[in-house]
């Protein structure tokens, strides 16, 4: 079963992923790569909360996600990946472990130095660099919120 | 009421839908009771404030205004219905009010953009106590304003528009009922579904269907 | 939490009631948590310790209006006890999901209208309409009271672990027991307005000015409501209205 969705959104599993996106991809389970999160029970405790009851959610760090992947590929369940940061997404996609995936900016927040790209999205220097760092390992990028909106594709995102 | 008191009903009732509390008193059912009493024909009003509630049992106050205002247009439609009595004016009423929610939502729209403003912006580097506490009950003060503007407008012009239409309503009160009742079926018929839907729930709603006709039946 | 006086915490309580009070589409909740923390906030922090303090909550939340306790009382635990800055903003970002997703099925989605139905039932039942208002407030604020209060003597206890007292608290099942709950008073409410009143007559159910249009017309509309959800909501509430100016236009003519 190939990954359904590899989503970069710092409120990981909220009602945009869960309501928005699940009801489209139907997934068994939300994979979380985090390196901080794989190692904090109680905040696992809060994002498995905010799933439905049916799916499973499971935590873990960018260099077991990186051994894991081809796993979860061939498994039968409906899986998608969840990062918080584009420093995670580029970990696991360094040496074209992602190639020819598509990678969904979904929610990157305001904070000092970002620009706005759309209202859920707001990218700095570095992340643009990340951005085209993960095109470079063969990684489709393109920002959209919910399944039925219009996309922003690599150009819009990464023009300075 | 006076149109003034209408407005200031409107206005407080309107916080108390998203702004102060929500004890509910907002939901059409207690609004109209209220709005009844003070317009006095409680009956009337309550009635409207019934009908409104029927058709806003799903129009839960979450995020963004899909949904009429239930608070404003309640007290636009009750006491408009309290002051012309008559199955044409309630009618009349409750479209008009259902109408005027409708604004009343898309000025709570307008709010939340403008309170982006009025909030102290996180980004500012001077944050102190006094506009956090400040900003916060200005928009309190903005929200009750914006509510009895939009009732006061509200029950002005729905007491022009059933006045000058009083009389030209055509269906007895047999088939006015008959339309409330189709409006309220839809809404019925959602709200089972957001219970669970008919598969998951269809006992439970047919035991009660038939204790509900039984006890009509009966009462 | 030993700088904290009881009356601040209380005051932080009666202040959450007024947390939507400033939501705005940049920082939803933002504006109304800061306000009711500040009390707290002014006994632990000073001068520019207080600015940062604000700044981290008066960035964007958002939580069921009766549960942003949970989070409240959570988040003062958290700066009183002196936690690091950082995982006050983790606790925040993570507890919005369950918050909202959880109180929005159980108040807005279930209790509400379940309640809402036990006044309508009664107005159906002949009760005069104060006791209808009551028979819908007083248990509907009792829950919700109790929810307030829970919540955030939860967060004041637990704070950044309350996640463990969520789930056990199992507020996913009391949502499918008042959705039970709400899906029975939907089908008393449903049976008395076809036996009872001037609706029975008009669909011809009881006597009186026989319309069995009205009938088949109800049928249909709870049939189309059921399939289409909420989403139905607003075209048929169009359709009435249109129903009311197209009659009135063609008894113009």
């Amino acid at each position: 079963m190939p990954i359904l969705l590899f989503r970069v959104d710092e409120r990981l599993i909220h009602g945009q992923v869960v309501i928005g996106w699940g009801k489209q991809l139907q997934p068994d389970r939300y994979v979380v790569v985090d390196d901080e999160l794989a190692n904090s029970e109680w905040e696992q405790e809060l994002y498995r909360l905010a799933a439905a009851d049916a799916t499973d959610v499971g935590f873990c760090s960018v260099a077991d996600a990186r051994e894991r992947i081809a796993s979860w590929r061939a498994g039968e369940a409906r899986t998608v990946v969840l990062t918080r940061d584009l420093e995670s997404m580029l970990g696991l996609a360094r040496e074209h472990a992602m190639e020819g995936e598509s990678v969904n900016l979904g929610g990157i927040h305001h904070t000092e130095g970002r620009r706005r790209v759309r209202p859920y999205l707001y990218l700095s220097a570095e992340d643009r660099e990340r951005v085209r760092a993960l095109a470079e390992e063969g990684v489709t990028v393109s920002g959209r919120d919910l399944p039925g909106s219009l996309g922003v594709g690599l150009d819009n995102l990464i023009e300075d | 009421m006076t149109l003034l008191g209408a407005s200031l009903l409107g206005g407080a009732l309107a916080l108390d839908s998203t702004s102060v509390a929500q004890l509910m008193l907002s939901r059409p059912l207690a609004a109209g009771f209220l709005s009844g009493w003070l317009s006095g024909d409680l009956r009337a009003g309550f009635l409207a404030g019934v009908i409104l509630e029927i058709y806003l049992l799903v129009a839960f106050p979450v995020g963004g205004a899909r949904f009429p205002e239930g608070a404003t247009a309640t007290v636009v439609a009750a006491a408009t219905a309290a002051t012309h009595p008559g199955p044409g004016p309630l009618a009349l009423a409750v479209g008009f009010g259902l109408v005027w929610g409708q604004l009343g939502g898309w000025s709570i729209s307008g709010l939340r953009n403008l309170n982006i403003r009025v909030v102290p912006d996180p980004m500012h580097s001077e944050l102190r106590p006094r506009r956090v506490a400040g900003g916060h009950l200005l928009a309190l003060l903005l929200d009750f304003v914006r509510g009895a503007l939009v009732t006061g407008t509200g029950v002005w012009l729905a007491d022009l528009v059933v006045a000058h239409l009083n009389g030209r309503w055509p269906l007895g009160q047999p088939d006015t009922v008959g339309l409330f009742l189709v409006g309220a079926a839809v809404s019925a018929g959602i709200l089972l579904q957001s219970f669970g839907g008919f598969r998951r729930r269809r006992t439970l709603f047919l035991v009660g269907l038939a204790g509900g006709a039984l006890g009509g039946l009966l009462l | 939490m030993s700088a904290v006086t009881s009356s601040a915490r209380a005051s932080a309580f009666l202040r959450s009631f007024t947390i939507q009070g400033s939501w705005n589409y940049r920082t939803m909740l933002g504006g109304g948590f800061a306000f009711a923390l500040l009390p707290v906030l002014r006994q632990v922090f000073r001068g520019p310790q207080l600015t940062e303090a604000l700044r981290r909550h008066t960035e964007h939340f958002n939580a069921h209006p009766y549960l942003a306790g949970l989070a409240l009382g959570a988040a003062a635990k958290l700066e009183a006890d002196g936690c690091d800055p950082e995982l006050v903003r983790r606790f925040k970002t993570a507890i919005k999901g369950p918050l909202g997703g959880l109180g929005d099925a159980l108040v807005w989605a279930a209790w509400l209208p379940a309640t809402a139905l036990l006044g309508l039932i009664a107005h159906f039942s002949g009760a005069p309409p104060w006791l209808c208002v009551l028979v819908f407030l007083l248990p509907y604020n009792l829950g919700h009271l109790a929810l307030r209060l829970w919540g955030f003597r939860t967060g004041l206890r637990w704070g950044h672990e309350v996640g463990r007292v969520l789930r056990e608290a199992a507020l996913g099942r009391r949502t499918e027991t008042v959705s039970r709950a709400g899906a029975l008073l939907l089908g008393v409410f449903a049976g008395l307005v076809c036996t009872v009143g001037p609706a029975a007559s008009a669909a011809g159910l009881r006597g009186g000015a026989s319309e069995a249009l009205w009938l088949v017309l109800a049928v249909g509309a709870f049939v189309v409501g059921l399939v289409g959800g909420v989403r139905v909501w607003r075209p048929a509430a169009v359709v009435v209205v249109g129903a009311v100016v197209s009659i009135l236009t063609v008894a113009a003519r």
